[in-house]
């Protein structure tokens, strides 16, 4: 009971934090097609940014984290404009645009070294405190961690549901030719929906600075969980994302928990390969259309 | 209003429109008539933007808008009703007719371009929040249309009505047609018959092979019926 009740308790935890680092990927994946592999590297800006401004300019913690959102955010837009705007329209477009991120990535890496050097680093807890529950220890902040995902999930939900431009990202993903005869500039529905992936990726390097390390490689490891998540959900559908992500990282828990740490990855990239072979698009996916 | 001048366009160097000129005035209701796979759809995606003309002008209203983006082409009025319909699938019929409205001065004027489209096609009325997917063809193309009409569209172009429709669908695509062309907007239709077009062209054009063979009043081409089953078979 204690150890079911803890592997449903961390597979939250888990599948909050893979939500935020997926829907990056999918949303990029939808409006774009492409892998942004840039994703690890962002998780770790916000990671960088929120230790920066809480234990070397003294901000809350509350501002440190949004300060690693916006530098996620900020860098994601820089990356789409500088990089990927530019390879638009070619007919190796993903290939172009993969190796592009995967390249940005080392440069944020390389950076990353240079300026907080080699040692890891930790924030403190974002909010101090336990409850007990059947026996299992759970720690405010994460609870503050799984509040924040669902909140902000739910935030870009209703972004992409009522709003003008979250219905432009709805139906560049839809219907390309159809977007652009309503009017909508692609280009730069391209950019929101880089900077809102890239932020999102910040949110959860900033959220996880205060449970694991922050390093210049430490985004590696949440990089492959989504991209276990958003294969697994289907590649460009949200829903299918958000369900992926919870689901994984309830499966991951409950391996760690009844298994062993050792068994999780490479389960769950059993469990990829298993989706790619039975239902290729995903949970959810969008299927094979090609585009750009 | 409309005026093409030495028009080339295509798709990867095989060149479909060979300096095609034509133009659409103020108010007018003009067709192209021609048969399939001889460049009507690729006329109507290279004035709206969607591909980039290899040579020649397009001026909308004045402006030259054959260099411009597609965005800013819809901005200046030229709206196109695509062939097939191309609806947003996983979108609610509400969410499709809104993105028609996308530009910033129809955006405003949302409710009431809403308003009109449901006075026209009052099934969707019924049905907002139905997936567009789950449509039958008679209701995407309605959707289609009046996706196209929650825009402040000057000129309005349309890819082949009928395609596609249950027979008994057809006259009543076209009956709305006519409809719209009464509300004051410019029409510029493209088709491949010449059969539900009477009342409703003003002007036609006959396309083949990629450039404009004859041009001429509604009237006496519709008549010239020698003409017109040579020409479309």
């Amino acid at each position: 009971m204690e150890k079911l009740f803890q592997a449903i308790y961390g597979g939250i935890l888990y599948g909050s934090i893979y939500g935020l680092m997926a829907i990056g990927l999918t949303l990029i994946w939808g409006s774009l097609r492409m892998l942004n592999m840039a994703m690890g590297a962002l998780y770790v800006v916000g990671g960088y940014l929120t230790w920066t401004a809480f234990k070397m300019w003294g901000t809350p913690s509350l501002v440190a984290i949004i300060l690693g959102v916006l530098a996620a955010a900020l860098i994601g837009l820089l990356i789409q404009v500088l990089l990927i705007n530019r390879l638009l329209g070619r007919s190796s477009f993903f290939n172009a645009a993969m190796i592009a991120t995967v390249g940005a990535a080392i440069m944020i890496e390389s950076a990353a070294l240079l300026i907080w050097g080699p040692r890891v680093k930790q924030m403190p807890p974002i909010i101090e405190g336990h409850i007990k529950l059947q026996g299992v220890v759970i720690q405010y902040q994460g609870l503050v961690i799984i509040a924040v995902a669902a909140i902000s999930l739910a935030l870009l939900g209703v972004f992409l549901r009522r709003t003008r431009y979250g219905l432009a990202i709805q139906a560049v993903s839809q219907q390309m030719d159809a977007a652009r005869l309503m009017g909508i500039p692609t280009v730069l529905t391209f950019m929101i929906v880089a900077t809102i992936g890239a932020a999102f990726a910040g949110l959860a390097g900033s959220l996880l600075s205060s449970i694991f390390f922050v390093a210049p490689t430490a985004g590696y490891t949440p990089l492959a969980k989504a991209l276990i998540v958003t294969i697994f959900g289907g590649l460009g559908s949200i829903k299918g994302t958000i369900w992926a992500a919870y689901i994984i990282g309830v499966l991951e828990a409950f391996l760690i928990v009844y298994f062993g740490a050792g068994f999780a990855l490479p389960v769950l990239f059993l469990f990829m390969i298993l989706m790619l072979v039975i239902r290729p698009s995903g949970l959810f996916g969008l299927g094979e259309i090609q585009r750009l | 209003m409309l005026k093409i001048t030495d028009l080339k366009a295509g798709y990867a160097g095989s060149e479909v429109l060979h300096s095609l000129s034509m133009q659409v005035g103020d108010g007018e209701s003009v067709v192209v008539l021609g048969p399939n796979g001889h460049g009507k759809t690729t006329l109507l995606r290279a004035i709206s933007g969607l591909i980039r003309p290899t040579s020649g002008r397009v001026e909308f209203d004045g402006q030259i808008i054959s260099n411009k983006r597609a965005s800013d082409i819809v901005a200046a009025g030229v709206i196109h009703i695509p062939q097939g319909d191309l609806p947003f699938p996983e979108l609610t019929v509400m969410d499709n007719l809104m993105l028609g409205a996308f530009r910033p001065d129809a955006w405003r004027v949302r409710k009431q371009k809403l308003e009109q489209v449901f006075e026209l096609f009052p099934t969707l009325r019924e049905r907002p929040n139905q997936l567009a997917r789950s449509l039958s063809g008679g209701e995407r193309r309605m959707l289609a249309l009046g996706r196209g009409l929650m825009s402040k569209a000057k000129l309005l172009m349309i890819d082949e009505p009928s395609l596609g429709l249950a027979p008994f669908l057809v006259e009543n695509v076209y009956e709305t047609i006519r409809n719209i062309r009464g509300m004051g907007l410019s029409l510029l239709l493209v088709d491949e018959n010449a059969d539900h077009i009477a009342g409703l062209a003003d002007r036609i054009y006959l396309l083949e092979a990629g450039t404009l063979i004859k041009e001429g009043g509604a009237d006496e081409m519709l008549r010239d019926e020698a003409l017109l089953s040579a020409y479309l078979g």
